[in-house]
């Protein structure tokens, strides 16, 4: 029943599809795609090693610029990023470029390059907190300049939502693995099982280490107060964990209300359906005009067969399991009754016992430096936007201010 | 990351890489040149320079391209003939290039009328700093019979030539040969014997590559006319290598070093100009269609196909295709491979039947049921046709038989093709 759920949803290229493709690439001068990717992942030159037969080399670019490079290539709202401005929209459709960025990391795990180099240890200590996309960029990148780096995990497992949160049919936990195996074998610690500012003071860290980041993320779910303490209420991150963590194998029952209209509902109304839910209904406070999941992720749970209301926000829940619902601008009820209640609004930070404060869940400083400390901050917790090629982005800026910190005080 | 050391020496004169420019517009003048060096190309051959007495006169539109399906450019066609700019600035090009670029190679390409002209322009460019000379006996449109192919086709001109491009210049030069010709061995043979140190192949193979339905005349038109000239590009490439490898295999001639030229864009390319015995390479077409970028993957790629080899210098891969290059009265006509189908890939088109049938032996049987074909091994002589053009690689060299009446071998140490599928 949950094959559906573990199998990858979009198949990949074959050799002479993917040439195909990048034969469609006209080859831009300045070309957009490249100075659109958040991380600088440098579609164009990869797209052009492969056009010109050399996919190694496109491999080498892909990985020395984003070391999540072949998670991008599954996660990436491309829409959005490299694929926006993209040449060729002037003729047809833009060029697939995630899942020419996936062929080429597929390429490159298949053939069992190493392509990642290490310097020589430079004699400095740094520790990252949180080991999703930003904590594992930056640890990374540190990692190759010689920094002796050590990463705490508050999780049994690193990856924070690569690991726990996106679906298994859209980002395989064995791509997870593999890109996590990469960055330990540069010689990166993973302490797992330890949460900073309970089990470890982040004060000893600060002593013990040259530079200590935070990359925490935004690894809560919210709730609303209406549905506090409701047993059939459960959050949408703490269900896709539950979900991925099991492979699929959870219970579903029959007719599930989620809550909620960004990637993150999308993803689990999509996995409700793939694991066999026969009645899944979406309740969105935007109207589709103002939707916030990436158009992809939309139409992919629509085509499984999810019902989804637009434009109402809940007003009241009562016993068993009853939710209402008014319409935002027109006069109009709603009365949904469910076997399971999924609230996907939203996701929140955690920095207690991290010394720092949040504004609108950004920690209120600027730059990505906590002033007057050897403090850095990465990710969902950072300025800039919250995907994972953002992660990636904040990580190698981070990544690049903490060398210039610790280079300049010596 | 891949780092191999990819410099290797031509005519006793070291490359940091073996990709150049080859003599036409993409080596023009000063700024094209540097940026080329810059972009990672190891040398430059500068636009082939003439005798101040013949004034260049071109046309325009100069250019016209070949084309298949989607393929923009399979082959190109240029009417151009020699350097539009004035030999003096050609001339003070080449020394800021020398001076600017120490570690770079700088070659010229020279071309004549007479023994004069090619004793005073081989001087002049060895005063200009040049560490090599490239002499053009191979433009096929030349408005000049004394100038260009017509040269290059007359092995006692090669000769003369040559001669007199020694007397004057102590640096290595080749000599540029047209394939507008049955046997390229003669001309380069002569040229050797001249006193040329090395042989560059190809220049462009004469040529019409298309009319224009409407007027009735070829492209590109100039004020209603065309005229026959010279082809390039990637479709010249399988002419380019026939010619290298026969003059490879010269008793003559192998010794001589050869710089390859014709259709190169990929490292692949590359490499098989290489395992047919170039130690350099030259490019014009790929440039003019890409840019000077395209060194880049010519150089990555091969640094990885040297890792994969297991070689560490350039110089091991040299030639090592020649030998497996023979006259087909040689080669093994004992056995029959047959078509193996892999039904999983298959998606029924069908295409292997058709070209079974109308381009071969009517062997690729199809099964209108299941939309799937059957190769009758009764019929089949193992052409392979069908997976050649089967799109999705279903179709490949299967199993090995002995004809009949022929003496016992082990069919399976031979060395086959894995796949004839093309992307
Ligand atoms: C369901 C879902 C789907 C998504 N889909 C996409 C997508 O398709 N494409 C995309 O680009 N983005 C997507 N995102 C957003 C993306 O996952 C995040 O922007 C990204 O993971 C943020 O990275 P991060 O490193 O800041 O934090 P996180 O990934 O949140 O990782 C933070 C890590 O820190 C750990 N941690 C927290 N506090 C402590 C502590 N005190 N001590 C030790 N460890 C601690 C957490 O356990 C976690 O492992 C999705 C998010 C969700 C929830
Ligand atoms: C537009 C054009 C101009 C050329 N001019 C010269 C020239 O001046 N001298 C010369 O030796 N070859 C000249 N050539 C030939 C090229 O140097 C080269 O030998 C030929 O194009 C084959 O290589 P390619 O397939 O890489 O283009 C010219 C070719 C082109 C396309
Ligand atoms: S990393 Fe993401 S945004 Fe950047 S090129 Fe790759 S797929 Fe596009
Ligand atoms: S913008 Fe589009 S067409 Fe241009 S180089 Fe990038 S992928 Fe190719
Ligand atoms: S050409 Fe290939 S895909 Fe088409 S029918 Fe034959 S084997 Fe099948």
């Amino acid at each position: 029943m949950s094959k559906k759920y573990q199998e990858e949803y979009e198949v990949g290229f074959t050799p002479r599809l993917v040439m195909e493709e990048a034969s469609r690439c006209l080859l831009c001068l300045d070309a957009p795609c490249s100075t659109s990717c958040p991380a600088g992942t440098d579609p164009a030159k990869f797209i052009r090693s492969l056009r010109f037969k050399n996919v190694k080399g496109a491999a080498e670019t892909v990985r020395i610029n984003n070391v999540l490079g072949a998670i991008c290539a599954r996660v990436c709202p491309t829409e959005r990023y490299c694929q926006e401005g993209c040449s060729r929209s002037g003729i047809d459709k833009p060029i697939d470029i995630g899942r020419i960025q996936r062929y080429i990391t597929d390429f490159e795990d298949a053939t069992k390059m190493e392509i990642l180099e290490v310097k020589e240890p430079n004699g400095k200590k740094v520790a990252v907190i949180g080991s999703g996309p930003s904590g594992l960029t930056v640890a990374a990148e540190l990692a190759k300049e010689g920094f002796k780096v050590t990463i705490y995990e508050k999780e049994a497992k690193a990856g924070g939502y690569l690991r726990y949160g996106i679906p298994e049919y859209r980002l395989p936990n064995e791509i997870v693995d593999k890109e996590i195996k990469r960055i330990v074998e540069l010689g990166v610690d993973i302490v797992l099982n330890t949460k900073v500012g309970e089990d470890v003071k982040i004060e000893e860290l600060r002593k013990e280490n040259d530079a200590v980041i935070l990359a925490v993320g935004a690894s809560e779910g919210k709730m609303l107060p209406m549905f506090e303490n409701n047993r059939k209420v459960i959050k949408a991150v703490d269900w896709l964990k539950k979900t991925k963590a099991r492979k699929g194998n959870v219970k579903v029952p029959n007719n599930v209300l989620v809550i909620g209209g960004g990637d993150v509902a999308m993803d689990v109304v999509t996995s409700l359906k793939l694991l066999g839910c026969p009645h899944v209904t979406d309740v969105v406070y935007e109207q589709f005009s103002e939707f916030r999941a990436s158009k992809k992720e939309l139409t992919g749970a629509q085509a499984e067969g999810v019902t989804i209301i637009d434009g109402y926000v809940p007003t009241a829940v009562a016993r068993g399991g009853i939710v209402k619902f008014k319409h935002r601008v027109i006069p109009a009820e709603l009365k949904i009754k469910a076997d399971l209640i999924i609230l996907a609004v939203g996701q929140v930070s955690n920095v207690n016992g991290l010394g720092v404060t949040l504004e609108k869940g950004e920690v209120n400083q600027k730059g990505c430096r906590v002033e007057g400390t050897n403090v850095f901050f990465a990710g969902d917790i950072g300025h800039g936007e919250k995907t994972v090629v953002y992660g990636v982005r904040s990580g190698k800026e981070v990544a690049f201010e903490v060398k210039r910190f610790l280079g300049g005080k010596k | 990351m891949v780092r191999k050391d990819l410099s290797i020496t031509f005519m006793g004169v070291k490359f940091p890489n073996p990709f150049c420019l080859s003599s036409s517009p993409v080596g023009n003048c000063y700024d094209m040149c540097a940026k080329a060096y810059r972009s990672g190309w190891g040398g430059v051959v500068f636009k082939t320079i003439g005798p101040k007495h013949y004034l260049i006169d071109e046309v325009s539109p100069r250019f016209d391209a070949l084309t298949k399906e989607a393929e923009p450019f399979v082959g190109f066609k240029n009417m151009e003939q020699i350097a539009e700019h004035s030999l003096e600035e050609n001339l003070a090009d080449l020394r800021r290039l020398k001076k600017e670029f120490p570690n770079n190679v700088l070659i010229a390409s020279i071309m004549g009328s007479n023994e004069k002209d090619w004793e005073e322009l081989a001087r002049l460019v060895t005063e200009a700093g040049a560490d090599m000379i490239e002499l053009n006996f191979s433009c096929p449109q030349m408005t000049s019979h004394a100038m260009g192919s017509d040269v290059g086709s007359n092995p006692e001109l090669c000769r003369k030539y040559c001669a007199a491009v020694r007397r004057s210049t102590k640096l290595p030069f080749m000599a540029k040969m047209t394939p507008n010709i049955t046997d390229m061995c003669d001309p380069a043979i002569a040229s050797i014997e001249g006193g040329a140190d090395g042989i560059a192949a190809i220049n462009t193979i004469k040529s019409i590559i298309n009319v224009d339905l409407d007027k009735k005349v070829g492209l590109p038109i100039i004020n209603g006319k065309s005229s026959i000239s010279g082809y390039s590009g990637k479709a010249v490439k399988p002419v380019a290598l026939r010619f290298i490898q026969q003059m490879k295999t010269n008793p003559k001639l192998k010794n001589v070093d050869i710089s390859g030229i014709g259709g190169i864009e990929t490292w692949e390319d590359a490499a098989e100009f290489i395992l047919l015995g170039c130690k350099n390479l030259q490019v014009t077409t790929g440039i003019m269609q890409y840019g000077y970028r395209i060194v880049e993957d010519m150089k990555n790629g091969l640094e990885h196909y040297m890792e994969e080899q297991g070689v560490d210098h350039l110089e091991d891969l040299v030639g090592l295709a020649n030998k497996n290059i023979i006259p087909a009265e040689e080669l093994d006509r004992d056995y029959i491979v047959y078509p193996e189908i892999n039904s999983d890939k298959c998606v029924g088109c069908g295409r292997c039947v058709i070209s079974c049938y109308d381009g071969a032996h009517q062997a690729m049987e199809w099964n209108k049921e299941t939309r799937r074909p059957n190769c009758n091994h009764d019929k089949c002589v193992g052409c392979l046709l069908c997976g050649l053009v089967c799109p999705v690689g279903a179709i490949k060299p299967g199993e090995r038989v002995l004809k009949p009446g022929r003496k016992e071998k082990n069919l399976k140490k031979m060395v086959l093709q894995e796949t004839v599928e093309k992307l």
